[in-house]
């Protein structure tokens, strides 16, 4: 761990305004540990809401196949096939926004909106296709919500990661780096300031001890 | 009523009706895969249809063609040996089959494909073969080129009549509902050209069949919230048991329940029977299961029911009863041998494709 001493000044002031710094330092360690500690919680609340997303979008995906299924096995694959051939694809949009989060984050925030039907026209035709085809629509439509909301806890999660990294970062800085550096800072001015002292101590003992002399030879010589 | 009439329709369909999958049979191809299924078939009367397909290009696709091709078979000895008067009835009913290839082709040329990849999708029927199906899509290159084609066969006049509401609307369903009714009220015509018992037979089975086609239109447009002009755009003509204001009140109605209470308050102040044993197993259905495609499966059995129900009223041999009723249980054994070779290739268990099925018995 490298300092530059040469810039430091040994003075008792920068002594005082390095140990300021140091109790800063760890006090906004503390601090990020804290923040790095919501982040944490936060994380791994979207931890255990992904695998139920997950499981939602199966399930829905699920019925609604079977359920595309069920309509093939009624009216007949090929009928199923034709009548896609003039069916208008689901229209939805995905709105995308921004939501304040742990910590005041801001987190994405994605929402499904299906547009609603502007035409007096049903998606299918009613007279050849079954209300299996209904289902399976409106399956696949609770599925795509479900994607949406499973893409927002991701990339909110992302997010959340990217912040806890840097968080990370910031705290391995100050508590490997800075403090250490700070540390060492301070233990330079105390070393150079108790080697002043020590001269400092001596120089008023030979000092002391040559007014002592002086002042026997004074007597001495008055003698 | 003459006897006499049916001395070559009544034979043969009580030797096709012998033909027909057993039940048993029927629920046994469930549990097996398609390539079992097809072996089985091919120890029936499919089996002049099935035998062309090569093992490789066996599927569902190729399977469903070769029940249609069968069945329209089956459907062209029954009519050829049917007395005039149920001759004419008998093709109106077959040409609902036309109008599925009319459909078809309005639909290829709507979306703009290839007239290969059109045919893919056409399954001839009646006066529409392969070739003048190939030969009116190649010659049309939008819906008015085509639908000037069908002038010859009747169903381009009541096209051209749709198509200023085509262009405006841009809806395809318009079209193809007005070829729907547009059969739906030949069927209707050649009802009314029977006399006695063959009417009164008639009357009911196919009174049912368009009933429930309307009944489906509009239950599903409620549980879609669609607005009520919406649905009477889609409603093919009605049999005499229900009116208008019949079908403007269900559509009316609060929800698909209330929709079904009206219609069979309807069919109670027409004393239409039949059409109320239909209906109450549909209320009775739709307040157990609240499903639109349980309630369908009903209307269909119904349909079926009520064919074998005028069989054991009438006396059996002679007349139209027993004819369309081996119709509807040929078509329905179609329908649900289709289910089983779908389901059976999409990997469903047994039970799952039996619930499919429409068994009257």
């Amino acid at each position: 761990m490298s300092v530059d001493l040469a810039v430091i000044h040994p003075t008792r002031l920068e002594l005082l305004r390095l140990r300021r710094r140091r109790t800063l330092a760890q006090g906004i360690v503390d601090i990020l540990k804290k923040d790095y500690e919501a982040l944490v919680l936060a994380l791994f609340e979207l931890v255990r809401r992904i695998p139920i997303l997950r499981n939602q979008v199966r399930e829905a995906l699920n019925e609604a196949y079977n359920s595309f299924i069920a309509a093939q096995m009624i009216v007949g694959p090929t009928k199923t096939e034709e009548v896609s051939l003039t069916c208008d694809p689901v229209d939805f949009d995905v709105r995308l926004g921004s939501r304040k989060g742990v910590l005041g984050l801001v987190l994405p925030m994605l929402e499904f909106a299906e547009n609603a039907t502007t035409d007096a026209n049903p998606r299918f035709s009613l007279l050849d296709t079954p209300a299996k085809l209904d289902e399976s629509n409106k399956g696949i439509v609770t599925a795509l919500g479900c994607i949406i909301k499973l893409a927002e806890a991701q990339a909110t999660m992302k997010e959340i990661l990217e912040v806890m990294s840097v968080k990370r970062r910031q705290i391995n800085r100050i508590e490997y780096k800075v403090i250490p550096q700070l540390e060492a800072s301070i233990r330079y001015v105390e070393l150079i300031l108790e080697e002043t002292e020590r001269q400092d101590a001596i120089r008023v003992r030979i000092l002391q001890r040559k007014r002592k002399e002086r002042a026997l030879r004074t007597v001495l010589v008055s003698l | 009523m003459s006897a006499w009439k049916y001395k070559r329709l009544t034979p043969k369909v009580i030797a096709s009706k012998l033909r027909l999958i057993s039940k048993k049979d029927l629920t046994d191809l469930c549990g097996r895969n398609l390539e079992a299924v097809s072996l089985e078939l091919s120890k029936t009367p499919y089996k002049q249809d099935i035998a062309g397909i090569p093992t490789a290009r066996l599927d569902s696709l190729s399977l469903e063609r070769a029940f249609f091709r069968n069945f329209e078979r089956t459907c062209m000895e029954i009519t050829d040996c049917a007395p005039r008067g149920v001759k004419r009835l008998l093709s109106a009913v077959q040409s609902k089959f036309e109008a599925n290839v009319v459909k078809t082709m309005l639909r290829a040329r709507a979306a703009n494909i290839s007239i290969d990849e059109a045919m893919s999708y056409v399954i001839p029927a009646g006066r529409l073969d392969e070739a003048s199906c190939r030969g009116k899509l190649g010659n049309s290159k939008n819906i008015v080129d085509l639908i000037e084609t069908f002038s010859d066969l009747g169903y381009g006049e009541v096209l051209k009549n749709s198509l200023t509401e085509y262009e405006t609307t841009g809806a395809l369903q318009t079209l193809e509902a007005v070829v729907d009714k547009y059969v739906y009220s030949r069927i209707w015509e050649a009802v009314g050209k029977l006399m006695g018992v063959d009417r009164r037979i008639s009357r009911t089975v196919l009174g049912i069949e368009i009933d429930s086609v309307n009944v489906k239109v509009v239950l599903r447009g409620k549980a879609l919230n669609f607005h009520e002009d919406q649905i009477k755009r889609l409603l093919v003509s009605s049999s005499d048991v229900f009116e208008a204001k019949d079908w403007e009140n269900a559509m009316r109605s609060r929800d698909v329940k209330s929709a079904i209470e009206s219609l069979l308050s309807a069919a109670r102040s027409s004393l239409a029977r039949d059409h109320q044993y239909v209906l109450n197993d549909v209320l009775k259905e739709y307040e157990r299961s609240k499903s639109l495609s349980r309630l369908e499966t009903v209307l269909d059995l119904g349909l079926l029911k009520t064919s074998l129900r005028m069989v054991r009223r009438y006396t059996y041999f002679f007349n139209v009863g027993s004819a369309l009723a081996f119709w509807n249980l040929k078509w329905f054994e179609i329908r649900n041998l289709r289910a089983i070779i779908r389901g059976v290739e999409a990997n469903l268990s047994s039970a799952e494709i039996r619930k499919l099925l429409i068994l009257p018995y």
